[in-house]
């Protein structure tokens, strides 16, 4: 018999009780779209950390002053690392690409009669190599500007949104707290950061204008800033960068050995991907309830197609009388049983991807990143399952004497 | 007709109730001819309906030989008794047993779908079946939407589908009030007439005489067979 035939009478078969079949592919219906959205909520959150790390711009370590410890209790003051320390890792641990020292503040930005609450960055030209982050128009800091500490500006792409319109912000003055600052230019789009907050909404000035001017000069350690940002080379081992680098600042410090660390170091990248493990252990076991689902709905289908068989039996006697042998009997119902799978599965499938859709557009749900693999997947999955918990009624129903089931009342 | 269609010979059939061996039927010797017209009749529990369906290729007899038409049947696997069910015989029931929802014209199609007949002959095949038994004009029409009479007549052109050597019907008019049986029977007689043998099983005398031989059975044995020289035509006994 033509698999069309085969198809066509198996929907026949199932449009009869319509609100039964959509009720028993209910359950493959779930399990499909369950486990396509939990995958794809994994492979989203893979996605955005990927970016993440690449958005930091690689390998990359922060380093921080951390509390100085006393006789075993915090103290309220916090150990500052400075420019020198910056200059120092730079310069003597082999594998780093560069380090850059960071100062930062929170203020006004102001151009004609528009302001900005923005976050005031104080850098040197390090930083763009250490951020991976380039100059959309104008241009980077001279080293004379930095050394003097000018009143020049490098801004982010949402300040020039926000202040600048259409208009070309290069050559223009903006006044920052109480002073003017000229932009000299402007920053390449990069994105939210990894805790969602929108990493183009900055304005860059020379460490030594926004520490004069903004944060004032800490007396005890007049060059200190918030913390290094230390680039490694591609391919370079970090764990041995980052034991270098603590050997060097302790070696700076005079830490004893024995003694606390009077900083950290972070590698962030690392961080980032373990959280993102974390998530992705999650969601492999959300996928793995949801097809444990999957297999519950085949129970289902399984239960259904045994009350069919019992239904159907004098038209399966009536086709064996015309002539179906036992194997035409069997495909017939283990051909319903795949329809029945094969489509809750598609129906599954269309839920997921429209759940990730307004995921992903209108923020409804849970946004992600939909593998075809994982589609054909579970599809090609849960017309094996219509095969496995089809099998057995078909079978039921192949083996049925035909004057048996004639008679069947 | 030196070789007879159907030859039946010391045919037996027991089954298992329970602890009990009861035998439906209890040695049976039968020859039938092309073309003949038989009516099988008998009380119920005689072993008419048993004997239909060993001639029916449904069941299998416990001993002895059945053949048609040189096979030996109790030979053949099940599958191999599915094709002759198929090729040689056609079925009509006292329920019609027609698939509901679903046309003439597909009801009829139906052992088409389980021989060898290459699709693109079946729509014209089932046509043709249903208009000669007068339901041309019906073929769309889903089993609800006609009257019994036409639903057996539907069941009758599914028979023919497959160009069978025997129709067996098994108490085709039970169902039908006596015009509509009377209808059923004419059309038999048509077939008959046309070279097909027909075997009828019935309870009723005034349906049997219509064939041109009566079987009567009782208790598992065949006790009478009588041949009806000049049979009622059903087309004149209509109101």
């Amino acid at each position: 018999m033509k698999i069309f035939i085969l198809l066509r009478t198996a929907i026949t078969a199932l449009r009869v009780n319509l609100l039964r079949s959509f009720l028993t592919m209910l359950g493959i219906i779930i399990g499909v779209s369950a486990v396509i959205i939990m995958v794809a909520m994994g492979a989203g959150a893979q996605q955005q950390v990927d970016e993440q790390i690449k958005s930091l711009g690689g390998n990359v370590f922060f380093v921080t002053g951390s509390f100085r410890s006393s006789g075993g209790a915090r103290a309220s003051s916090v150990v500052k690392i400075n420019e020198d320390d910056a200059n120092l890792i730079e310069k003597q641990v082999s594998g780093v690409e560069a380090a850059a020292p960071y100062l930062s503040a929170n203020g006004q930005v102001v151009y004609g009669n528009l302001n900005w609450s923005t976050e005031i960055v104080g850098i040197d030209n390090r930083y763009f190599v250490v951020r991976d982050w380039d100059i959309n128009s104008g241009r980077e800091f001279s080293t004379q500007e930095i050394n003097s500490g000018a009143k020049v500006a490098i801004i982010g792409e949402r300040i020039k949104t926000e202040l600048f319109g259409a208009s070309e912000p290069i050559g223009q003055t903006v006044r920052v707290k109480n002073f003017n600052v000229t932009v000299v230019g402007v920053l390449s789009e990069k994105g939210q950061d990894a805790r969602g907050e929108d990493q183009d909404d900055v304005i860059l000035m020379p460490i030594k204008t926004v520490r004069n001017k903004i944060t004032g000069i800490d007396s005890t350690n007049p060059k200190s800033v918030r913390f290094i940002q230390v680039s490694a080379y591609d391919g370079e081992d970090m764990d041995y960068i980052e034991e270098e680098m603590t050997l060097l600042l302790r070696q700076r410090m005079r830490i004893p050995v024995g003694s606390d660390d009077l900083f950290r170091i972070r590698n962030v990248s690392e961080m980032i991907a373990t959280r993102a493990e974390t998530m992705q252990v999650f969601n492999t076991l959300l996928a793995w309830v949801a097809s444990v689902s999957l297999v519950v709905g085949g129970i289902g289908i399984m239960n259904i197609m045994l009350v069919s068989v019992t239904e159907r039996t004098r038209e399966i006697g009536l086709r064996m009388a015309v002539g179906a042998k036992p194997a035409d009997i069997l495909r017939q119902f283990l051909i319903e049983s795949i329809v029945l799978c094969g489509l809750g599965g598609a129906i599954g499938v269309l839920i997921a991807y429209g759940f990730v859709y307004l995921g992903n557009n209108y923020g409804i749900g849970a946004g992600g990143v939909i593998n075809t693999d994982v589609v054909l997947l579970s599809i090609g999955f849960s017309a094996l399952i219509g095969i496995f918990f089809g099998y057995y009624p078909a079978l039921k129903a192949s083996r049925l004497e035909p004057i048996d089931a004639l008679r069947y009342e | 007709m030196s070789q007879a269609l159907i030859k039946v010979r010391q045919a037996k059939k027991v089954y298992q109730m329970g602890e009990e061996q009861v035998w439906a039927l209890k040695g049976v010797d039968l020859d039938i001819q092309q073309g003949e017209f038989v009516a099988i009749m008998g009380s119920s529990g005689s072993g008419k309906s048993t004997m239909m369906n060993l001639l029916g290729c449904l069941d299998i007899a416990s001993e002895g030989s059945i053949s048609l038409d040189g096979v030996e049947l109790s030979k053949l696997s099940k599958n191999e008794l599915a094709t002759i069910r198929n090729q040689r015989i056609g079925f009509v029931f006292q329920q019609f047993n027609l698939l509901p929802r679903t046309t003439a014209l597909d009801n009829v199609t139906l052992p088409l779908l389980y021989s060898q007949v290459p699709e693109s002959e079946w729509p014209a095949r089932a046509s043709s079946c249903l208009q000669k038994v007068g339901l041309g004009s019906r073929m769309d029409h889903h089993p609800s939407q006609l009257s019994g009479g036409q639903q057996q007549r539907v069941a009758i052109a599914r028979a023919l589908v497959n160009e069978p050597v025997m129709i067996l019907a098994d108490e085709p008019t039970g169902a039908l009030d006596t015009q509509t049986g009377l209808e059923v029977m004419t059309l038999f007689q048509e077939l008959n007439q046309q070279g097909k043998t027909i075997i009828l099983v019935t309870h009723e005398p005034d349906i049997a005489q219509f064939a041109s031989r009566k079987l009567i059975f009782r208790d598992g044995e065949l006790v009478a067979d009588e041949v009806n020289p000049s049979p009622k035509l059903a087309s004149q006994m209509q109101l």
